[in-house]
């Protein structure tokens, strides 16, 4: 289960938070603790440089993207190497909808796009599609031409 | 689509001066919102509103019942809008609002006639959003043509059927179980994701059933699987599958094995690290398996991918628990990891190297760790500091060089939880490695002089009120308990003066400086410290009328109450103020039943500053004043040992009953813990009838029944069976509970006057050869043994006949003794064929026994053991001999 996929800027203010099977009063708590986490290891870390970490069972990969940080949760399955596919693609995603890495402002610009694009990828804890190329088409209804 | 306030122009410091979503107000939005109900539909601005609705609900606002349901019906409208991009948002939106059931009925018959439009990508959305929005009901109706679409020759719409499967299954499994032979159909798709999904909803829906598991698995082992997220499920599920049939293998090749090494060689990383942990992960893996396994493991430790090195270094780690020696040759690779980038893999690398490292390489790593350790968070440190204390409990001759170690971490900066396990650690190695007290105590004392932790201070100080005293020079210690006194806050200083007054009480020699001291104390600010000062003067001697005996001042000094703090918590918070003082006879002594969580969890070493100091001796404590309190067993004499509690009944039965067993030389009590879990009864009169016939050596002399037991609070009642003196006499008991039981009315909470007998059966109890032995363990087990009388040695061999494995023997033989591991024995390699265990205990008599035992394993698994025994007493080496002979 993919329990968290959440984007903040650099201040570590929220931009998207997207739980799954995180209980309410939680969530709070994982959010001060992945922003911590980026504030702490992030500063320096180059484009797309994924970071791991895991803390009990649950495993954490985060990178930055520009002006924006990006944190993926999950446990079980999705263990550190599920998670940097996960990553790999929510990063492809993004730069493809902003057309680079972003800044804050580009991407609350692409805001809509960002979250169609989220939903093709992650849905309700489950690695759902990985081809840039394909999210690209379904987040405009458009069939994918690879089949 | 959604690009609400584009910008044309590229300038940075123009872009971040605001945001699109600067001043965003829910109440705004929402009145936004009403744009959706517009005749002419402006698509575009639809959209937009969408996305700030989006915004809202990801920033973790919520909408309240109304808002929802009012978003909710708007965005049906939207449905009429042939825009394309803006449908995509209307799926999107209607999945975030969850709308509640009664109102699904809005938009089902729009979205299933998306689920049957020609248009692929409207079947698939509309697949996904009515799976996460309807119930069993509606599931049923649209069932067929999820069936259909999991078969479809989109990949999309069959991913998206499927991944809906996987939710579904949660709620409605038996819809689900119904698709089997489409899933199955799809897992031989050449859509490398439907694969994916498909294999993952198969193994979920076959995975009660062992043998359709194993068949799935080795149908695609031999097939072609291809995406490397599949290829990574299916090495899980043939790990599954060896575990479980490990039972059925007990020579020749571990089904799999081959696969799993043939994915070693895998072009996807991701798979080579899952089929390597896998390999790893085999129960009883041999020397020969793991070989190819912690090499490529070895390799990826060097891997330019941080994740690839973390997964590599955090498998090595694991396998360092129960194969040091196996990964001592990646020992040079993890060297270098520890000024990873990374702190998690550093941290990863650093512990499992303090796993694998010999007593020689202790120094060189501890100087590595040192410069490791001030640039990494507390959370890391803490784990660090762990890995170090167990290190100590392996190499306790090591002890000056770690202990130093943890003494200059404590020094530095950091938070208190950190703090904290560094003093837990210090306070460990100070009770089991005798030779580290009076340095780890002066660590410790340093340590307060400059602590800004309220708590550990306290912690502290109350620790070297109880070790300090028996040290060879306690003096040492008073310039830092009183300097406290001065200059701390009121809770340290009046725990300062606790601390004082221990040490005056347990050092003849101090006492008079230290009632110089206390009368100082007379004049501090705070009431609690003052009171704390005139009430140990007096009691101590110092002046005033109230001297008592000594042994009455340590009593009351080092006693803990006697009654259950919870309970006085309790009966003070009921107390009122009034002419009448509070009576502390008051306080009911009876024990509340642990919650199970902590039962669940007997052999936790207690850690840190709340375990209490020495194991056995304070574990018996409130069960002995329990026993004394009751007249009817107050002549038995000292008690010897009390057993963990015994569950007599299956966890949710109507009535929850454990036992305790508690032995004397001369007799045994058992103490029945009983819990009502009715609210609408209350049993009076309550009795257990034990049948001792299967126990001859017991005649039951005393019973004490409990007079009410009403709901959810626990009583007791006990039963005393006489034996022979010293002797460790075994037996089986049956049990029945017995008791009036009368009904509560649940309205008034009053038991009606008259009640019905009943009786409810208990299961057996027995009482083994264990229970006479004590756990005690020598921190130096070789200067133990020898310091024994050689002449009172008994050896013996005995077969054990075929074993599942030497672990399992060697527990068998502790368990049955009931001693004390030393030094780490009780763990046994997994593949070796011999192994020594050393054991500790006291007799009941109290007899110190030592016990070395020489275990050897045949090729057939049969297992033979060489029993030597020391004792203080020649008799009791005989009957350890007997237990196990009888055993």
């Amino acid at each position: 289960m993919i329990l968290a996929v959440l984007f903040a800027n650099s201040e570590g203010n929220i931009l998207v938070e997207r739980f799954n099977g995180v209980p309410a009063e939680e969530r709070l708590h994982w959010r001060s603790f992945l922003v911590k986490l980026g504030a702490e290891n992030l500063r320096g870390a180059k484009n797309e440089e994924l970071l791991v970490a895991c803390h009990k069972s649950v495993y954490i990969v985060y990178t930055v993207l520009g002006d924006v940080s990006i944190y993926v949760v999950g446990k079980d399955e999705y263990d550190e190497l599920a998670l940097s596919e996960v990553i790999f693609v929510i990063t492809s995603a993004v730069k493809d909808a902003c057309g680079k890495p972003p800044t804050e402002r580009l991407f609350l610009d692409k805001y809509g796009k960002i979250c169609l694009c989220l939903d093709e990828i992650v849905w309700k804890g489950c690695l759902e599609n990985t081809d840039k190329e394909r999210i690209k088409r379904l987040i405009r209804l458009k069939p994918p031409v690879d089949f | 689509m959604a690009q609400p306030f584009v910008k044309k122009d590229d300038d940075r410091d123009e872009e971040a001066e605001y945001s699109p979503f600067f001043g965003i107000e829910k109440g705004a939005v929402l009145q936004e919102a009403r744009v959706f109900h517009d005749p002419q539909l402006d698509p575009r601005r639809c959209s937009q509103v969408i996305t700030k609705l989006l915004y809202l609900l990801n920033q973790g606002e919520t909408f309240t019942k109304v808002e929802a349901t009012e978003v909710f019906f708007a965005v049906t409208k939207l449905f009429q809008s042939r825009d394309i991009g803006l449908r995509r948002m209307v799926y999107l939106m209607i999945k975030e609002i969850s709308p509640s059931s009664d109102e699904v009925i809005m938009v089902t018959s729009s979205l299933m006639k998306d689920m049957t439009s020609r248009t692929d990508v409207y079947r698939a959305n509309a697949i996904r959003v009515l799976c996460q929005i309807t119930d069993g009901t509606l599931l049923a109706q649209i069932e067929r043509y999820l069936k259909q679409a999991i078969v479809d020759k989109n990949p999309v719409v069959a991913s998206a059927a499927l991944v809906s499967g996987i939710h579904i299954l949660q709620t409605n499994p038996e819809i689900v179980k119904r698709w089997s032979n489409e899933v199955q159909e799809a897992v031989q798709s050449r859509a490398a994701l439907v694969q994916f999904h498909a294999l993952a909803l198969l193994h979920q829906i076959r995975q009660n059933d062992r043998l359709a598991v194993s068949k799935l698995v080795t149908s695609l082992t031999r097939g072609t699987v291809r995406s490397p997220l599949a290829q990574c499920l299916l090495v899980r599920y043939a790990s599954q599958v060896i575990r479980e049939s490990a039972n059925n293998f007990q020579t020749g090749e571990r089904p799999f094995y081959d696969y799993l090494e043939s994915c070693l060689r895998h072009k996807a990383e991701m798979v080579i690290l899952e089929a390597a942990r896998a390999i790893t992960e085999l129960s009883g893996v041999t020397n020969r398996e793991l070989t190819p396994a912690i090499t490529v493991l070895q390799l990826f430790l060097s891997s330019s991918k941080p994740v690839l090195r973390f997964a590599a270094v955090r498998t090595l780690n694991k396998v360092a628990m129960t194969h040091p020696m196996a990964v001592t040759n990646c020992n040079i690779d993890m060297e270098s990891l520890i000024s990873d980038q990374n702190r998690s893999i550093a941290t990863l690398a650093i512990t499992t190297l303090l796993k694998t490292g010999n007593e020689s390489s202790v120094d060189r790593l501890m100087k590595q760790i040192t410069n490791f350790m001030s640039d990494i968070a507390d959370e890391f440190k803490i784990v660090v500091v762990e890995a170090i204390r167990s290190l100590c409990m392996k190499f306790p001759l090591k002890y000056r060089s770690l202990m130093n170690f943890l003494s200059n971490i404590l020094r530095e900066e950091g938070g208190f939880e950190y703090k904290k396990a560094i003093v837990d650690s210090i306070v460990i190695l100070i009770r089991d490695i005798q030779e580290a007290k009076e340095i780890g105590l002066l660590h410790l004392c340093e340590f307060i002089e400059d602590c800004e932790f309220t708590y550990l201070s306290t912690q502290i100080l109350h620790f070297l009120g109880i070790e300090g005293p028996k040290t060879s020079d306690p003096s040492k210690f008073i310039r830092y308990i009183y300097n406290r006194v001065h200059l701390e806050n009121a809770t340290v200083r009046a725990c300062a003066v606790s601390t004082l007054a221990k040490f005056g009480a347990m050092v003849d020699s101090l006492k008079p400086r230290v009632l110089v001291l206390l009368r100082r104390c007379l004049f501090d600010s705070d009431d609690e410290v003052r009171d704390r000062a005139t009430l140990y003067l007096n009691t101590l001697g110092g002046d005033g009328p109230v001297v008592e005996t000594d042994n009455d001042v340590k009593g009351f000094l080092f006693g803990s109450l006697d009654v259950p703090l919870v309970n006085l918590e309790t009966s003070l918070r009921n107390y009122e103020p009034s002419d009448q003082p509070f009576d502390i006879d008051s306080v009911p002594k009876e024990i509340k039943a642990q919650p199970l969580a902590e039962k669940k969890a007997p052999g936790k070493k207690p850690i840190g500053l709340g375990a209490p100091p020495t194991a056995p001796s304070a574990a018996v404590d409130p069960y002995d004043r329990l026993l004394s309190s009751i007249p009817e067993f107050a002549s038995y004499g000292e008690l010897f040992k009390s057993s963990a509690p015994v569950e007599l009944t299956e966890a949710e039965t109507e009535y929850a009953v454990n036992v305790v067993k508690h032995i004397f030389d001369h007799y045994v009590v058992f103490q029945y813990n009983c819990t009502n879990t009715i609210p609408e009864q209350l049993l009076e009169n309550v009795t257990v009838v034990v049948d001792a016939s299967e126990a001859e050596e017991f005649s039951e002399v005393a019973s004490k029944p409990l007079k009410s037991l009403p709901y959810d609070s626990p009583g007791q009642t006990f039963v005393a069976f006489e034996k022979p003196d010293g002797v460790p006499a075994v037996g089986k008991f049956s049990n029945v509970l017995k008791f009036i039981v009368k009904e509560v009315d649940p309205a008034s909470g009053e038991a009606e006057e008259d009640g019905v007998e009943d009786e409810y059966q208990l299961e057996d109890l027995e009482v083994v050869a264990a229970d006479y032995m004590q756990k005690v363990g020598v921190s130096n087990f070789r200067n133990a043994w020898e310091g024994m009388d050689p002449e009172c040695e008994q050896v013996d061999e005995y077969g054990l006949g075929p074993r599942e494995s030497l672990a399992e023997a060697v527990n068998a033989v502790i368990g049955l003794l009931g001693m004390q591991p030393c030094e780490g024995t009780e763990a046994v390699p997994s593949n070796s064929r011999s192994h020594t265990c050393l054991l500790s205990g006291v007799f009941i008599g109290n007899v110190k026994v030592l016990v070395r035992l020489s275990f050897g394993i045949s090729g057939h698994n049969e297992v033979a053991m060489k029993l030597a025994v020391r004792s203080e007493d020649e008799n009791v080496s005989k009957t350890i001999h007997e237990i196990v002979a009888s055993g």
